[in-house]
């Protein structure tokens, strides 16, 4: 019998939001996809192609990045370069066949635990009906 | 290095192991090669939690420690400064979140249990290569810079000065005072009167504290908090100017604002109809108690127009409304005799007294008129004519006398000193603020702090206790014999790879890279940088380690949540 496909999708969290949203999911016992595993870092503006595309390559399903509402950044205008990264590298995954909807920026406050719960959640939906990466697909066969 | 590392797992009492099968967990660790030791714990962060690690840390001479616990917002200080204690570096611990981000939302045991040793790997795997970072201190100067000798200025000063700061006071033109110096007397229903400015200046004249500069301006300011040297240029009296150079530790910036300038848009007649008047020429008719005509005669009607430039400039200067309400009892108290019409579009009374004196001046027989928008003002004759519109209807007025109440607008050298700061304006033009709620008078720039009107039309009473917040922003950042530290995770740039793009220097918020135009390098001002890591991310050369979130410590974490 065919195992079912349970995806490794890695998440950057902004150490100021974005992970404080997700402590507050915790700790308000909100159910969230175990596919999906947190990496904090102190600003989404640190989380550049190197990461995600390492990510990628080495056989993550998705990548998810979260860093605080424009606007609410903690050091000022992070989000904004992120957002900016974002919007180049979305167009280089085309380009590398990489399928761009397996990364996923999104903007989660610390008081939003909820809405970490829903945007994992949703991601982890949306990639297990994508399948497993190409990549490993591919080396796998 | 001989590489020991200990693992601990907390229970924190029965949040982890409800949910978290915490011996399977020891059991899969103690199987990894570079651990020395794994043991559980009921409550790591109670004292004898910490004993615990203590001794563990010294007994087993551990090099590298990672603890998996709560979130790192509630215990990694606790825990780092036990590794500090027990004489290891801080910063070779790692703290892995299995309370809020495993235990809590994952409900499966099973599930949550592989994820907890996901994440305790990927801790065990990252704090190999972590570094012993050190902690920096830095000594301080706790004197201040005040850019502004108008009331938030003084008062600023005079709230540091008096706890004995010494304080350096900056104005660019021949005394201090400001624009409140001019009035003829601030708002009477607020209690203050205009001896209390004066008083407050004679006060700072006399401290010993403050030392003060007219006709000065700020040339240049270089530093971080704790650590700033001013360049501050004085004209003296044969037009040459003078040049020093002080340090201090703090700046605080109160260059107040502008009056716009009605003459932008002919809809006012400012210039071109006689007797219409701006509010501060107004002020100075009441200072010398005569109010006339150009002719020499008394007006019989005088119109208070508001709302000029509030449309051109976007924003309520917030202070209009009241100051025509004051020209207008003064009007009805001091000249009965004298019809005042005042032209309304909105009110803003924001204060508690502000509506009974709106009410009292409607019970002195002021003449208030809507108006949705000013259409002309012009001369006829010996009158002014006013013309506006209200619900899409003509109207106009005739008055002898016409006085219009400009915005308030940033002061002329603001984007100048902005740019000698290094710190942003809005999009009015204004100082912006760290945070319009939560921040009020910081700035990106730590040190450097806001007051008054040179971040946007404020009354006298919000200035001076803008004033008292930057005051105490200072003393309780800079206190005299103690060391400031400086964030230890930075930024560090690689001479050798670094190929002097200057990429770097346009993405950091708070200035803290530089050029090195000998070497055609950037460097990293470590004092100064917050540690966000956008350098980091924009270096196309990878030029740039931001420490402890180095490539090698998160590819440890990436490869791990895919294994």
């Amino acid at each position: 019998m065919e195992k079912k496909f349970k995806p490794n999708i890695v998440g950057f969290l902004c150490n100021w939001c974005s992970y404080a949203g997700a402590d507050l999911a915790g700790s308000s016992k909100t159910q969230v996809d175990p596919s999906l595993s947190v990496i904090r870092v102190m600003c989404s503006s640190r989380v550049n192609s190197n990461l995600i595309l390492s990510s990628l390559l080495w056989g993550a399903d998705g990548v998810l990045v979260a860093g605080c509402h424009p606007g609410d950044c903690h050091y000022e205008q992070g989000n904004y370069y992120a957002r900016r990264r974002f919007a180049l590298l979305k167009k280089i995954t085309k380009i590398l066949n990489l399928e761009p909807d397996r990364i996923q920026l999104s903007w989660i406050s610390a008081s939003e635990g909820k809405r970490y719960a829903e945007i994992v959640n949703q991601f982890a939906r949306d990639i297990t009906k994508k399948g497993p990466n190409p990549l490993t697909r591919n080396s796998q066969t | 290095m001989n590489k020991n590392i200990g693992v601990y797992v907390c229970e924190c009492g029965p949040n982890i192991p409800e949910r978290i099968d915490v011996d399977k967990v020891v059991q899969e660790m103690s199987s990894m090669d570079e651990v020395k030791t794994v043991k559980k714990f009921n409550l790591m962060c109670s004292n004898d939690g910490k004993k615990f690690l203590k001794e563990e840390i010294e007994k087993q001479k551990l090099s590298h420690v990672v603890v998996a616990a709560c979130s790192p917002k509630d215990h990694e200080k606790t825990f780092m400064s036990v590794c500090q204690e027990s004489g290891l570096n801080p910063y070779l611990f790692q703290l892995v979140n299995i309370r809020e981000q495993c235990a809590w939302m994952i409900p499966d045991k099973e599930e949550a249990t592989s994820k907890a040793v996901k994440y305790i790997r990927a801790g065990i795997h990252r704090v190999l290569y972590h570094n012993p970072l050190k902690k920096k201190e830095i000594e301080i100067n706790t004197d201040v810079l005040v850019i502004g000798g108008g009331l938030s200025g003084i008062e600023a000063a005079l709230s540091l000065a008096g706890p004995k700061r010494k304080v350096h006071i900056i104005e660019k033109t021949d005394s201090l005072g400001g624009m409140a110096a001019d009035l003829s007397q601030v708002l009477p229903h607020q209690g203050s009167k205009m001896d209390l400015i004066k008083k407050k200046v004679e006060q700072l004249e006399s401290s010993e504290f403050v030392n003060i500069n007219t006709f000065s301006q700020v040339k240049e300011v270089r530093g971080f908090l704790g650590n700033f040297e001013a360049v501050i240029n004085t004209h003296s009296g044969n037009g040459g100017v003078e040049e020093k150079e002080i340090k201090i530790g703090a700046v605080i910036v109160a260059t107040g604002f502008n009056l716009f300038d009605l003459k932008k848009n002919p809809i006012y007649g400012y210039g071109e109809a006689d007797n219409v008047l701006n509010a501060t020429e107004f002020e100075d008719m009441i200072n010398s108690e005569k109010i006339l005509l150009k002719s020499g005669k008394k007006p019989k009607s005088v119109a208070l127009v508001h709302c000029a430039g509030r449309k051109e400039q976007g924003y309520c200067s917030k202070v209009c409304c009241l100051y025509n309400l004051k020209f207008a009892h003064y009007l009805r108290d001091h000249h009965p005799d004298i019809e005042v019409k005042e032209l309304v579009i909105d009110w803003c009374l924001p204060h508690k007294q502000d509506q009974s004196y709106f009410e009292e001046a409607k019970d002195k027989g002021v003449d208030f008129i809507r108006m949705d928008e000013l259409l002309k003002t012009k001369s006829t004759g010996d009158q002014i004519q006013i013309e506006f519109k209200t619900n899409d209807k003509s109207h106009s007025v005739s008055v002898d006398m016409a006085v219009v109440a400009p915005a308030m607008v940033p002061s002329e050298d603001t984007t100048k000193l902005a740019d000698i700061l290094n710190i942003p304006l809005d999009k009015s033009g204004f100082f912006k603020e760290l945070h319009e709620m939560l921040d009020p008078v910081s700035t990106p720039m730590e040190g450097i702090y806001l007051t008054g009107c040179a971040l946007g039309p404020k009354n006298i009473h919000e200035s001076l206790t803008q004033s008292h917040a930057t005051s105490g922003k200072i003393f309780s950042t800079l206190v005299p014999g103690r060391k400031i530290e400086p964030e230890v995770k930075v930024s560090e740039i690689k001479e050798d790879l670094c190929t002097g793009c200057q990429t770097c220097l346009s993405v950091c918020f708070y200035g803290a890279i530089t050029t090195d135009s000998f070497k055609g390098v950037s460097v990293v001002n470590e004092a100064i940088c917050r540690g966000c890591g956008n350098c980091v991310g924009s270096c196309p050369s990878g030029a740039i380690r931001s420490k402890h979130f180095t490539y090698p410590q998160l590819y440890q974490e990436v490869l791990d949540a895919l294994r």
